[in-house]
């Protein structure tokens, strides 16, 4: 509370408004015509300014959304990777889904026809590994020897 | 014409520099005093006062005069003298004192007032008063400007600005009551 009346009362010392008052007079002593002199200057720079060519402010757009968007790039990079990859496998799974749906709709008959026709390309197939197969192990023990 | 009337004038484009000089010519002197109070430097006060002018100039155009002229004058004031200050003591200059002792020592007139032991404890009382507190006092004091005023144009409170006023005079006193 004393405070604010000590804020409300604005009365100052006699001594302080002496010095004041001539601390006034000493800061209003200018050279003779500086206001005419300054009123040229301010002006002549104002139109100094003008004539100059102002740079162009260079604005980088997004800057502050610059993280929120790498981020969304890559969110989209990752899901259109995910649903192409989803889909081709899809693709191939129906497919042999269809395959093997076919091949139980086919009749007994038909099916043993096809493997006996093909027993013999089978047989073949099947001996040209074990050859390959035993070649190897041939190989191999001579090392060992 | 009023203040008004010239700013409008200006806005508008119309005779634009003959009414920037007036409200130059007008307002010069208390600008540059008020200034020159708180830099205590002639020559910082004119290179301020000048940037001042300069800014009034370019942002005039967008004054919407909700605010007196005077006011958002002196606030631009207000904001250079203390961007000002605040550069100086960047660069590491002891400025307080150096601008003190240019100011005792180089009088600007050919009738130099009579320094008193008095007169200089108060200058000194000055230089060491915190920048705003100075600009607050000086605009209270000389000006006589009323703390609404004050406190608009730096941006503080009534409360604050009478804080202010009260601390600087505060200070001043005590500083003189010293032997």
């Amino acid at each position: 509370m004393n405070d604010m009346n000590d804020m409300e009362n604005e009365s100052i010392s006699k001594a302080l408004e002496e010095a004041l008052k001539s601390f006034e007079a000493k800061t209003k002593q200018v050279p003779v015509g500086y206001f005419d002199q300054f009123e040229m200057e301010v002006m002549q720079k104002i139109k100094a300014e003008g004539q100059t060519p102002q740079k162009a402010r260079i604005v980088n757009l997004f800057l502050n959304q610059r993280k929120y968007l790498v981020a969304a790039s890559l969110l989209f990079a990752i899901a259109t990777g995910y649903l192409f990859f989803t889909k081709a496998g899809n693709t191939t799974t129906q497919i042999a889904k269809v395959e093997m749906i076919e091949i139980e709709t086919l009749p007994d008959e038909l099916i043993e026809d096809f493997v006996n026709n093909n027993e013999y390309v089978a047989e073949v197939e099947w001996n040209s590994a074990i050859e390959t197969a035993g070649t190897n192990f041939i190989s191999t023990n001579h090392y060992k020897d | 014409m009023t203040d008004q009337a010239l700013i409008i004038q200006f806005q508008n484009g119309e005779a634009k520099e003959a009414a920037f000089t007036q409200l130059l010519k007008r307002h010069r002197e208390t600008v540059f005093f008020q200034i020159k109070k708180t830099v205590l430097d002639h020559a910082d006060a004119d290179d301020i006062a000048q940037a001042v002018w300069i800014k009034v100039w370019n942002k005039l155009d967008g004054f919407k005069q909700e605010s007196t002229f005077s006011t958002w004058l002196f606030r631009v004031a207000y904001n250079e003298t203390l961007n000002f200050i605040a550069q100086k003591k960047r660069l590491k200059t002891h400025t307080t004192q150096n601008e003190l002792d240019h100011s005792l020592e180089h009088p600007s007139s050919q009738n130099a007032l009579k320094e008193t032991t008095i007169q200089i404890k108060l200058e000194r009382a000055i230089a060491e008063l915190p920048e705003k507190q100075r600009f607050v006092f000086m605009l209270r004091y000389y000006e006589a400007f009323d703390y609404e005023k004050i406190a608009s144009i730096t941006g503080t409170t009534v409360g604050g600005a009478k804080a202010n006023y009260h601390q600087a005079v505060k200070k001043m006193t005590l500083i003189l009551e010293q032997a």
